[in-house]
C-alpha cells in the first residue's frame, strides 16, 4: 500500500454466538482516504464496519478474535476506553438519526456530554462542523429550529456535522445515502470527497457506482471473507478475482 | 439467464463481428482486384465502403448508450471500450482498402510492374494479421493477439524492402514513375492495415486481461 496505514486489521474472526460471520480478515485501511466495503447482503461488511469502533459490543453473545490496530493500539485490548474510541472513530448510519433537539444542539451534543461549557469554543466548533458538512449556508439563520424539520438529505448532513464536531480521526459510514434522493446523494458524495482531506473514511455501500465515485480503495466481501482489496480503479476496471468480477458485473448467483 | 446488459453486449458483439467480416472480405477482394488488375471489382470495393462506415456509426451509438445508461464495469466496460477502439480501426482499414482499390483502377490501365507480386504478398500478410486479430478479439485469446503484434515486424520489414526496390526501379525506369508512386502508396496502405490489425490485437489483450500492451508488445502486470 502506498499510503500510511490508519487501521490494520489482522486475522479478524467474528461470531454472533456460535455463528461465525467474519473469517480471517486481513486489511490495512489507509489514512485520509476513502475505503468502500462492498458485497451482497449478509456478506459481513456492516459487521466488519461496526467492529472498527466496537459498536458490535452492544450485541450480546458476540465473540471477536484477531486484532484491529488503530494508530498502534489494538482497540480490543482490555482497558481500552470504548467511549474515547468511539469519539475517535465516529459513525454515520443509513437512516438519518438527528436528536429531537435544535440544529445547534445536535451538533453541540458531543461537547455537552463531555461537560465542555466554553460557549465561544462550542459556537465556533458548531459553525465549523456545519460548514464541513456543507450545511452552514442552508441553516445558519435557523440554528435554534428543530433538526426534525430538515429534509432527509439535510438531516444526514447534520448527522455528519455532529459526527465531525468532536474531531474524530476515522469516520465510519453505513450506507449514508441509501435513503436519499439523487441530489441529496450527490451532496453527500461531494462531502465525502471533501471530508477525506481531514478524516479516514470507511463506507459501506450497496451502490456500486457510489463506491466507484467516492472511494480510493475498495474491499469486496463475500460470505464473511475478504475476497479482494485494491485501488477502486483496479477493482472496477480489472478485478483480479472472478468472484469480484461476477459480483460487480451483476453475474453473481 | 442473461442480464439486460449482457444481452445488449451480445448484440454489440454481433455488430462488431459483422463489421470485422465486411472489412476482412473487402481486404480479400482488394488483394484479388490488385493481383488481377480488375477495375470492376475495385469499383465494387469502393462502393462497399459505405456499408462499413454505417456499421461504425451504429457501433459508436450503441457503445455511447451502454456507457451512459448501464454504467458497465470490469470485463463489460473493457469489452465496450475494446469495441469502440476496434470499430475505429476497422473503419480506417475499410478506407485503406478503398484507397488501394482506387489505385488499382489507375494501375489497371497500364502494363504491370515487376514488384506487383511482392505487393500482393504484403497484402496477404496484412490480411492474415487481420484474420488472426479478429479471431483473438472474439475468442478472446491474448496469446494469439500477442502473436499478431509480433507479426507486424515482418510486415514492416517487407514494407521497407519493397519501398527500396520501387525507388531503385524508378531510377532506371522513368516512364514508370507514376505507377511506381501508386505502388508506394499501396505498400503504405497495406502497412497501415497491419498496424491497425495490431491495434485490434492489443484491444483483445485489453479486453481479456485488462492490461495495455500498446507500443511494447508484451504482457506485463497492471500497466
Amino acid at each position: 500500500m502506498e499510503h500510511k496505514k490508519k487501521i490494520q486489521v489482522k486475522d479478524l474472526d467474528f461470531f454472533y454466538g456460535e455463528n461465525q460471520v467474519l473469517y480471517n480478515i486481513n486489511l490495512d485501511i489507509p489514512e485520509k482516504k476513502v475505503t468502500a466495503l462492498i458485497g451482497p447482503s449478509g456478506c459481513g461488511k456492516s459487521t466488519f464496519l461496526r467492529c472498527l469502533n466496537r459498536m458490535n459490543d452492544l450485541i450480546p453473545g458476540i465473540k471477536v478474535r484477531g486484532k484491529i490496530i488503530l494508530d498502534g493500539q489494538d482497540i480490543y485490548d482490555t482497558g481500552v476506553d470504548v467511549v474515547k474510541l468511539r469519539s475517535k472513530v465516529g459513525m454515520v448510519f443509513q437512516k438519518p438519526n438527528p436528536f429531537p433537539k435544535s440544529i445547534f444542539e445536535n451538533v453541540a451534543y458531543g461537547f455537552r456530554i463531555k461537560g465542555i461549557k466554553d460557549k465561544d469554543f462550542i459556537d465556533e466548533r458548531v459553525k465549523t462542523s456545519l460548514r464541513m458538512a456543507g450545511l452552514w449556508e442552508e441553516v445558519h439563520d435557523r440554528l435554534s429550529s428543530s433538526a426534525l424539520g430538515l429534509s432527509g438529505g439535510q438531516q444526514q448532513r447534520l448527522c455528519i456535522a455532529r459526527a465531525v464536531a468532536v474531531e474524530p480521526e476515522v469516520l465510519l459510514m453505513d450506507e449514508p445515502a441509501s435513503a436519499l434522493d439523487p441530489i441529496a446523494t450527490k451532496k453527500i458524495e461531494e462531502l465525502i470527497y471533501e471530508l477525506k482531506k481531514e478524516f479516514t473514511i470507511v463506507i459501506v455501500t450497496h451502490n456500486m457506482q457510489q463506491a466507484a465515485r467516492v472511494a480510493d480503495y475498495t474491499a469486496f466481501f463475500l460470505m464473511g471473507k475478504l475476497i479482494e482489496f485494491d485501488k477502486t480503479e483496479n477493482i472496477f476496471t480489472s478485478p483480479r478475482k472472478k468472484e469480484t468480477e461476477d459480483y460487480i458485473t451483476g453475474r453473481f448467483g | 439467464m442473461y442480464t439486460h446488459l449482457q444481452q445488449e453486449i451480445l448484440e454489440l458483439r454481433d455488430l462488431v463481428l459483422k463489421m470485422a467480416t465486411r472489412v476482412k472480405d473487402a481486404l480479400g477482394m482488394t488483394i484479388d482486384a490488385f493481383s488481377k488488375m480488375d477495375a470492376n471489382l475495385a469499383q465494387e470495393i469502393i462502393a462497399g465502403d459505405d456499408r462499413i462506415n454505417e456499421l461504425e456509426v451504429r457501433i459508436d451509438k450503441t457503445c455511447l448508450k451502454l456507457l451512459a445508461l448501464e454504467a458497465p464495469v470490469a470485463k463489460d466496460l473493457r469489452f465496450i471500450i475494446g469495441c469502440m477502439r476496434a470499430s475505429i480501426d476497422l473503419e480506417r482499414m475499410g478506407d485503406e482498402t478503398a484507397n488501394v482499390a482506387q489505385a488499382t483502377i489507375v494501375l489497371s490501365l497500364k502494363p504491370i510492374l515487376p514488384f506487383y507480386s511482392r505487393l500482393e504478398t504484403m497484402g496477404q500478410r496484412s490480411k492474415t494479421m487481420l484474420e488472426k486479430a479478429i479471431e483473438a478479439f472474439f475468442a478472446p485469446d491474448p496469446d494469439l493477439a500477442l502473436n499478431v503484434c509480433k507479426m507486424d515486424c515482418n510486415v514492416n520489414e517487407l514494407y521497407s524492402k519493397i519501398i527500396k526496390e520501387i525507388i531503385e526501379y524508378m531510377y532506371n525506369e522513368t516512364p514508370a514513375i507514376e505507377r511506381s508512386v501508386y505502388c508506394i502508396n499501396i505498400a503504405r496502405r497495406f502497412e497501415r492495415i497491419s498496424d491497425l490489425a495490431t491495434n485490434i490485437a492489443e484491444s483483445a489483450v485489453f479486453i481479456s486481461r485488462g492490461i495495455n500492451i500498446k507500443h511494447y508488445c508484451q504482457f506485463d502486470n497492471r500497466s
